[in-house]
């Protein structure tokens, strides 16, 4: 076995492991890490792939803001587990049933002669100096420059959407106007006022 | 290609084994002598009031969700750069657009006092 | 590399509704309560501008943009042209509804317009990555609209249960269309078919990717056994927010529809056509049944919209260009109906009060005899009966159907029609032969009041003439 596959394997062993953990481990919290480390490892499996961007962008964007926010929710919502948990019994015949139907399904598309491992011809490893970055740029802002600017209205969605349905303005609620606090001067915040001495009496 | 990761492989490996070898030593080493009053949960000495766990408000998600969203138009600000030279006055005005839909969201949320705090 | 401008000429009204919505969205920041109209007379400025570019640049052949990735052929200029005139009329429905309902805020017209851009993408879409993005701009400004009204409950349960459903459906079509990319190599679909076509046949991945990319779309049309969202969330959202799912998007979906599975995957049509026969079979027996158990007028359509959905397969599934003309034909027929429909609920209902409930219709011709002869019309339009638009569009269908040697199919379609025509019927006695349970007087402006009944008159006058508008789809299919 060639040094890329132990570490494929690794990787990948660690990958299901750590999938598996999300579904089955009790605390969210603990569910909500596992899941970092199933990104972790499908990442080291992209960069094996030459892709390098991709498997960057994944811990960027996925481990470092994603999941981030992903376990604050879970950390901070009261989330009631043993409530979750009801009906687990009732719905697990189902499950299982949609597993194994599913697992059939997969076996039987990657079993085909399309996946077999002497089906497709391994691809050479690039050059040290080839950039798969490079390449996707190439492609992203010109070929699919109209799915590119798509992902902009996306994203722009996604802002609105989120402000509306979660902005709530408080009534009467004050805060700082910095705009303002920095253009003030001496002139409207001291009065100098002349007061005339008074006699003592 | 993979060969310039390597030194990241190696790291990976090295602070999962330090991380690894620490925790160990401190299972293998550290006295362990639980009590109840030792693992009850502590609140400025009394008993805890109520769970760790509360509703929060939705703001706070707001905040974050709206970083998610800026952060991933940096993501696709990497390959832009790298490749600038070569696709020209095209990619430029392209990410010009990108940006400025962005943009409009960025003026979007800013009159709207999402990024405000109240 | 050809980056003239006019390669990107074809894509003209969606630049324009992007540009007009970005414009739309900063001004409304600088808008309060009593200056909004201006946010809806831009929305509707907006939607006009882009109707005009579209029927401007109306094209004769198929033209190509973006390197492929958008196509403007006349299926997509005709299915542009009723989704933006469906828009124009949701916002002029729906203001006095929103308006009584805390809704009446710029978000509310963002979030059409974005679904708006996102339907005209899917009918232009020519690769794969088109259509996702398409659609997904198109689902998420509807999960966030049909959550719109946070305060209330229903509308919050069928928001999270679309979006939960929603997200799974688009996983499930990413799934297909990377199983799909990965046997042919490619995402555009004029480069797809032919690749398709040299796999052996029954092809394993091929299929799969073809069951997969099936249940997103029949998500997104609301087919049977993938309807469950339709009733729960036409149901509790807010009315107006119904009435634009139940318009505007089926034609999305059908575009999307038509997009993967003819341009596409054209060549397999023996794969996928066994699938759309069953759920064409059971989208409209299961449809029409459980409609007529429904109590409330909502569901009621939400379940007769999935019946619906089952005659739009029948065409499609013929697989024969008359086959696929029929079902564009079908799809708009729908769309004017619907409209109509949640139309008169909206017109019905005031502050506070719904008018959702059948037994609200009770006795509408004593309230209002006009509204209750239109309502009429559109019942009958919906039950098929002749010489109303529902009943050509029927015909077309199950025309296409038999023409392909479906016979038993078309009976069966036959037959549920006729049980659905029962409870059709049933409004329209409970509005003629019923005791009205209010007399409140209904307040609606007049723009609601003209714009509806010039909708259902359409339902008339275009089943009198029938040819017409079957004959521009039949010419739009090619």
């Amino acid at each position: 076995m060639s040094f890329e596959q132990i570490l494929f394997y690794v990787f990948s062993s660690f990958l299901v492991l750590s999938a598996g953990a999300v579904v089955t481990l009790r605390n969210p919290v603990h569910s909500a890490l596992a899941l970092v480390l199933a990104f972790f490892n499908s990442a080291a499996l992209w960069m094996m792939l030459e892709a390098e961007f991709l498997a960057i962008t994944l811990v960027l964007v996925y481990v470092g803001a994603v999941m981030v926010l992903f376990l604050f929710v879970v950390m901070m919502l009261d989330i009631n587990i043993a409530r979750m948990r009801e009906g687990f019994a009732q719905l697990l015949p189902i499950g299982i049933v949609v597993a194994v139907l599913m697992f059939g399904v997969m076996y039987q598309v990657y079993n085909g002669d399309r996946f077999a491992p002497g089906d497709m011809p391994v691809p050479t490893p690039h050059a040290a100096d080839y950039e798969n970055t490079r390449e996707l740029g190439l492609q992203l802002y010109t070929t699919y420059v109209f799915p590119f600017e798509l992902a902009a209205v996306v994203l722009l969605l996604a802002i609105v959407a989120a402000i509306a349905l979660t902005l709530r303005r408080r009534e009467g609620t004050k805060y700082q106007a910095p705009e303002k606090q920095v253009v003030t001067r001496r002139e409207d915040r001291v009065r100098l006022v002349k007061v005339p001495s008074e006699a003592r009496k | 290609m993979l060969e310039n990761y390597l030194p990241v492989l190696i790291f990976l490996v090295i602070g999962f084994g330090f991380g690894a070898f620490m925790m160990a030593l401190g299972f293998i080493l550290g006295p362990r002598r639980p009590d109840s009053e030792k693992l009850s949960p502590y609140e400025c000495g009394f008993e805890a009031f109520e769970d760790s766990r509360m509703k929060f408000d939705v703001r706070f998600y707001l905040v974050a969700i709206l970083f998610i969203i800026f952060d991933l138009e940096i993501a696709f600000l990497f390959p832009w750069a790298v490749v600038l030279r070569e696709i020209g006055m095209f990619g430029f005005v392209a990410m010009v657009i990108f940006l400025a839909l962005l943009v409009v969201g960025f003026i979007y949320e800013w009159k709207k006092g999402a990024l405000q705090w109240e | 590399m050809d980056l003239t401008l006019t390669s990107f000429a074809p894509a003209m009204p969606e630049m324009f509704l992007l540009g007009m919505l970005s414009l739309v969205l900063v001004v409304d920041l600088f808008l309060t309560e009593r200056t909004r109209h201006i946010t809806y007379i831009l929305s509707l400025l907006s939607l006009a501008g882009t109707f005009w570019l579209v029927l401007d640049g109306y094209p004769r052949l198929p033209e190509l943009a973006f390197h492929g990735s958008y196509i403007n052929d006349p299926m997509a200029a005709l299915l542009k042209l009723f989704m933006l005139l469906a828009v124009m009329v949701v916002l002029v429905y729906s203001k006095e509804y929103i308006k009584q309902r805390d809704m009446y805020k710029g978000e509310f017209y963002l979030l059409v317009l974005f679904a708006t851009l996102g339907m005209l993408v899917l009918a232009s879409a020519h690769t794969l990555l088109t259509v996702y993005m398409g659609l997904e701009l198109l689902s998420l400004s509807m999960y966030a609209m049909v959550a719109l009204r946070r305060d209330n409950v229903d509308a919050s349960e069928a928001a999270m249960k679309y979006f939960v459903l929603g997200a799974m459906a688009s996983a499930m079509l990413l799934y297909g269309m990377s199983l799909v990319y990965g046997a042919t190599g490619t995402l555009d679909f004029a480069l797809m078919g032919e690749a398709a076509a040299k796999l052996p046949t029954n092809d394993v991945t091929m299929l799969f990717g073809i069951i997969f990319m099936l249940v997103g779309v029949a998500f997104k049309l609301g087919a049977v056994p993938f309807h469950m969202w339709v009733p729960d969330v036409y149901h509790g959202a807010p009315t107006a927010v119904t009435l634009f799912i139940s318009s505007a998007p089926k034609l999305a979906a059908f575009a999307m529809l038509m997009r993967i599975f003819v341009d596409g995957l054209g060549e397999l049509h023996q794969q996928w056509q066994g699938i759309l026969i069953v759920m064409a079979l059971l989208s409209f027996g299961l449809g029409n049944l459980v409609a007529i158990a429904q109590t409330n007028l909502k569901r009621m359509l939400a379940y007769s919209g999935i019946s619906h959905i089952g005659f739009l397969l029948l065409g499609v599934l013929s697989g024969t260009s008359e086959g696929y003309a029929a079902s564009l034909y079908y799809a708009i027929t729908y769309v004017v109906m619907s409209l109509g429909g949640f139309g008169m609920i909206l017109l019905l209902s005031r502050a506070g009060f719904e008018a959702d409930k059948l037994d609200d219709l009770k006795g509408l011709n004593d309230r209002s005899p006009w509204f209750a002869l239109m309502m009429m019309m559109l019942m009958f339009s919906m039950a098929g009966v002749p010489p109303f638009l529902g009943f050509w569009a029927k015909l077309a269908v199950i025309q296409a159907a038999v023409g392909v040697g479906l016979v038993w199919l078309a009976i069966a379609a036959v037959v549920f029609s006729v049980v659905g025509a029962f409870y059709y019927l049933r409004i329209i006695k409970l509005m003629y032969f019923d005791k009205p349970e209010s007399d409140a007087p209904i307040e609606s402006s007049a723009d609601l009041r003209i714009l509806l009944s010039a909708n259902s008159l359409a339902v008339v006058g275009l089943g009198l003439f029938p040819s017409s508008l079957l004959a521009i789809c039949s010419a739009s299919i090619g």
